[in-house]
């Protein structure tokens, strides 16, 4: 029986008009929802996608602007009502959840003032019955003991519950439809399952509809029934979750769903990415906006702009191509990794790095640990001792790239720190090229920093803003005086254009450049002493998915050309998968499982691996429906007071008396791997 | 809390102590001491080192320093080597008028500019530019009027021109209506130099609070603009607001000299006026032992309140 349509969006036109020009966000969306439906909008930032969400809303600030267009709820026209009207059908009829849990909630307010002004302000409960209902909301949403929660402030609460919080306001007043965007971007992927699983869940039950804003194609896949993509402020294309994954039609959609890398198989040499990088959305639109990617585009893309066409009674999509590039080409003969592979040109004194011994490992750690001593005070003579890392070990072989796989808090960017020696361990070893760098000082300590080298995470952050481009690359060059001035220069034409940069960006400054660019640069900066190392600390996480394969592409070419390790840190499963050669599974600061990527992820030994692998989500609905989500309950334990026996036995599902009472080694298991975890043997 | 309010208490001590020394030795580097000042060019030599005696001036500096000290410590501020009158009573004379015209300022003021401020920062917000910087630059010009021009102004129409508020008078508490009227004038030309500072800051910050996440999840919940200013933007844009309106109480209590001078209030920057005039040692010392005691205590205010207002600050 087809459903009731509940929202129906008609060629909506939000714009901006900000100095620099018109930025056309939103330019003529049209879709629709039906009740109890759970639609997704995919798409990339600058995509449109959030300002096409706070257009529903009408909550588009100051210059942005709604033009043209209608957005009916039921037979009401959103954008005909007054302010009154309006802010009775936001949270009332649409509950929000937004995207960053830790900067949603009004930090000076606790839970129950803000629960109960939303529920007080949609519905007749006095304020008694509206603490009591927001009470029911909170127990609703999975929150323990939300009698004493409820007069906790934000700040005293984690990301995962300050997300729960969230989704009880936006349920309290029983909506139609419950706008969520980016809900678990911020959060960890345990828990971003436990939410996803959650709005899934109340959806289900209480008939709310759902429109689901995200750039995570796996999630969508998990979640959602339809899903719609967005690129340059249009929709590209529109269908059900299975058709359009079994069968993508737009270019855009077909490239986007290859970048990811895939969780299940042997690994690919190398990752299909998208060339380029979004329209400039300030230019009037000529033609399909996705044209000066495409590899399939025709003149006529680049002169008019395709309309939603339909492929299927469900499935939509706006390509001048019936059936867009890839659909001659079966999965297993898209073109393969050497057909694409086109390799950036290689500079003179990057050679590729020969090891003397090749069974000497090149970074070897031993029993790594460091403890920071919280601040005492007057009455507390001794602050607590946090222990980030606590007892690591594990070597990296020349040439292999070392994956380190955790949630925020494990201890990954702090083991980061000291392989870099910006921190000094507080116990153990850290070998490179078999001298203990662990405590060195002084000048040793400064010769030791051309070794290893590091990528930031956030591209936006990591460059002086008022350095040129060269300057950011020769700046460690300079440091270490090595060259005249002219042979940094060269050094640092050579370096851009082994990033696959062209040499006119020397000149300009980090903020003329996208995030892609800028990570490119900073590959390019931690290259410039030909280091035998590179920690990349979460380099992906930052960019956009089209703009990560490139990155991604590009750190594996180099690692294969010059011989370089990689310790690659991230949370994201698929892209270590991908890169990496052994993996390193973290949680509160130990190693839980070590061992080959091919071996942990097949076959996962650790329960806390087993989640892991289990939360994260796969971009494909047939595998996604057929999967057992495993969840893991509650939140990581403070790493200033870990549990006293196994670290992992609060969440554990398996956990036994043992475990909560004794640690348990990393133990070597017969297919060289090594698990710490009693009941693996 | 309480381990904060002790560790206050004991810096307290060292910065006080400091603040005696250095005023202590300070002072006496003003050429001419109080003896000259009474003697002029009258008294014989004898005659002045009578007086210097009599003041305890001839002993040591070091033992007229521990001297001091000890003195201190029994809060026996002494008495004017002038006139001879107790300092302690002076002050406690003097500090009501000046605390209760520095505490309406600071009230007034903050009324005001926090209102303007607000009203600026909402109106640069939605993009309404004209508002915003007709505010600002209303606060910029007065923020450049220095304050005993305003004051001679204010005098001229009100007292003068108008005759409606008078200009000078004794200071009487019993007599509330008449006392208002007596420090309308200097209220007004002090409000006015605070509002301009604390409008500017309360713009930016409420500017920066309308930008939030949270304020974005509130109107999307249904609240009406108006509340979310008042609920959510403002309590969140307050710890900049204190910190200057604290610091503007700070100075108020110290440094109304002029206005004073000006509205003859027998406060506490005249008491300090004459008695660096007089070369009055033990006076001058005193007053600014209050003072720097007073500021901390504001201060130590401040960070209560700031508590009072964002759940996060921690001691």
């Amino acid at each position: 029986m087809e459903k009731e349509s509940l929202l129906i969006v008609d060629n909506l036109h939000t714009h901006f008009f900000t100095e620099q020009g018109t930025v056309r966000a939103v330019n003529g969306v049209s879709f629709e929802l039906k009740k109890g439906e759970r639609l997704a909008i995919v798409g990339e930032s600058g995509s449109g996608k959030s300002a096409m969400a706070m257009s529903l809303l009408q909550l588009i600030s100051y210059p942005g602007r709604i033009v043209s267009g209608s957005v009916k709820l039921g037979d009401k026209d959103l954008l005909q009502m007054s302010e009154r009207q309006l802010n009775e059908v936001r949270g009332g009829e649409i509950g929000t959840v937004f995207q960053d849990p830790m900067t949603s909630l009004d930090p000076v307010m606790t839970i129950e003032e803000q629960l109960v002004h939303t529920i007080r302000r949609h519905t007749k409960l006095d304020r008694r019955g509206a603490v009591q209902r927001a009470i029911e909301l909170l127990r609703q949403v999975g929150i323990p003991d939300p009698e004493t929660r409820i007069r906790n402030y934000p700040f005293e609460l984690s990301g995962g519950m300050r997300q729960r919080v969230l989704i009880a306001m936006a349920l309290s007043c029983s909506p139609k439809l419950i706008i969520a965007d980016e809900p678990t971007t911020a959060l960890d992927v345990t828990i971003q399952a436990q939410i996803v699983e959650l709005l899934k869940n109340l959806s289900a039950d209480t008939g709310c509809a759902m429109l689901f804003i995200t750039h995570d194609l796996g999630l969508v896949a998990r979640f959602a029934q339809k899903v719609a993509v967005m690129y340059a402020g249009r929709i590209v294309e529109y269908g059900t979750v299975r058709e359009l994954y079994a069968n993508p039609q737009h270019p855009y959609t077909q490239s986007l769903l290859r970048t990811i890398p895939s969780m299940k198989g042997p690994r690919a040499k190398r990752l299909l990415q998208i060339d380029g990088f979004p329209p400039d959305m300030r230019q009037p639109v000529v033609g399909c906006s996705f044209a000066q990617r495409c590899p399939a585009a025709q003149p006529m893309c680049r002169t008019e702009i395709p309309s939603l066409t339909d492929r299927s009674p469900t499935h939509r999509a706006a390509c001048w191509i019936e059936d867009g590039i890839f659909s001659g080409i079966a999965k297993e003969t898209a073109p393969t990794a050497e057909e694409l592979l086109h390799l950036p040109p290689k500079a003179s004194f990057l050679r590729h790095q020969e090891p003397q011994d090749a069974a000497m490992p090149v970074l070897e750690i031993k029993s790594l640990a460091k403890h920071y001593k919280t601040r005492s005070s007057l009455f507390r003579k001794n602050g607590k001792v946090v222990r980030a890392v606590d007892g690591l070990d594990f070597s990296l072989q020349p040439g292999q790239t070392l994956g380190l796989v955790g949630e925020s808090g494990c201890g990954k960017s702090t083991t980061a720190r000291m392989l870099l020696r910006l921190d000094e361990p507080s116990d153990g070893s850290i070998i490179v090229e078999g001298v203990d760098i662990a405590h060195l000082k002084g000048e040793e300590l400064k010769q030791f920093r051309r070794k290893v080298q590091m990528v930031f995470q956030d591209p936006y952050s990591s460059f002086n803003p008022k350095l040129t481009i060269e300057q950011i690359i020769t700046e460690p060059l300079q440091v270490m005086k090595v060259g005249t001035g002219e042979e940094r220069r060269k050094r640092a034409r050579e370096l851009i254009l082994t990033v696959g940069l062209d040499v006119s960006y020397l000149d300009r400054y980090p903020n003329q450049l996208s995030g892609g660019q800028r990570q490119r640069i900073g590959i390019a900066r931690a290259l410039a002493l030909n280091p035998s190392i590179i920690v990349a600390d979460e380099p992906t996480s930052a960019l956009d998915v089209s703009v990560r394969a490139q990155v991604i592409n590009l750190l594996a070419e180099l690692r294969e050309k010059l011989g370089i390790s990689v310790v690659f840190i991230s949370h994201d499963l698929s892209i270590v998968k991908h890169i990496s050669d052994t993996i390193a599974v973290m949680y509160l600061g130990k190693i839980v499982e070590f061992g080959p990527t091919q071996a942990i992820f097949g076959n996962p030994r650790h329960p806390y691996t087993k989640a892991l692998l289990s939360a994260a989500p796969i971009p494909d609905p047939q595998l996604e429906a057929e999967r057992n989500v495993e969840l893991l309950s509650g939140d990581l334990p403070s790493p200033a007071n870990p549990p006293k026996g196994c670290r992992f036995s609060t969440r554990c599902p398996a956990a036994e008396h043992r475990c909560k009472e004794e640690r348990p080694e990393l133990i070597e298991m017969e297919d060289a791997r090594k698990v710490a975890c009693f009941l693996v043997s | 809390m309480a381990d904060y309010l002790l560790k206050k208490a004991a810096q307290l001590i060292p910065t006080i102590l400091g603040v005696v020394t250095l005023v202590f030795f300070a002072i006496r580097l003003i050429p001419g001491d109080s003896t000259s000042y009474m003697a002029g060019d009258n008294l014989s030599g004898e005659a002045v080192d009578a007086l210097r005696e009599r003041m305890g001036l001839d002993v040591p500096v070091w033992q007229q320093y521990l001297d001091y000290l000890l003195g201190i410590l029994k809060f026996d501020f002494g008495t004017t080597m002038v006139s001879g009158l107790p300092i302690g009573q002076l002050i406690m004379e003097a500090l009501p008028v000046t605390f209760m015209i520095a505490f309406l300022t600071v009230l007034i003021a903050c009324l005001i500019a926090v209102t303007l401020g607000t009203i600026a920062a909402f109106s640069a917000h939605k993009g309404k530019k004209l508002i915003d910087q007709v505010l600002t630059w209303i606060a910029m010009l007065v923020d450049l009027m220095p304050s005993f021009w305003m004051a001679l102004l204010m005098m001229l129409v009100f007292t003068l021109s108008l005759g409606w508020l008078p200009a000078s008078g004794p200071i009487d508490f019993s007599d509330p209506v008449g006392l208002l009227q007596r420090i309308a004038l200097p209220l007004i030309v002090l409000s006015l130099g605070q509002i301009a500072t604390i409008a500017r800051i309360t713009r930016t910050s409420v500017l920066e609070v309308l930008n939030e996440d949270y304020i974005r999840t509130a109107r999307a919940f249904g609240t009406p603009q108006l509340l979310v200013v008042f609920r959510h933007a403002l309590k969140n844009a307050a710890m900049p607001i204190i910190t200057v309106a604290g610091l503007g109480f700070g100075n108020l209590l110290n440094g109304t000299v002029i206005t004073e001078f000006i509205f003859s209030i027998p406060g506490i920057g005249t008491l300090l006026i004459g008695g660096i005039n007089s070369r009055d040692y033990s006076l001058v010392q005193s007053v600014i032992l209050v003072y720097s005691f007073l500021f901390i205590l504001v201060n130590m205010m401040t960070d209560l309140i700031y508590k009072y207002f964002d759940p996060r600050v921690k001691f």
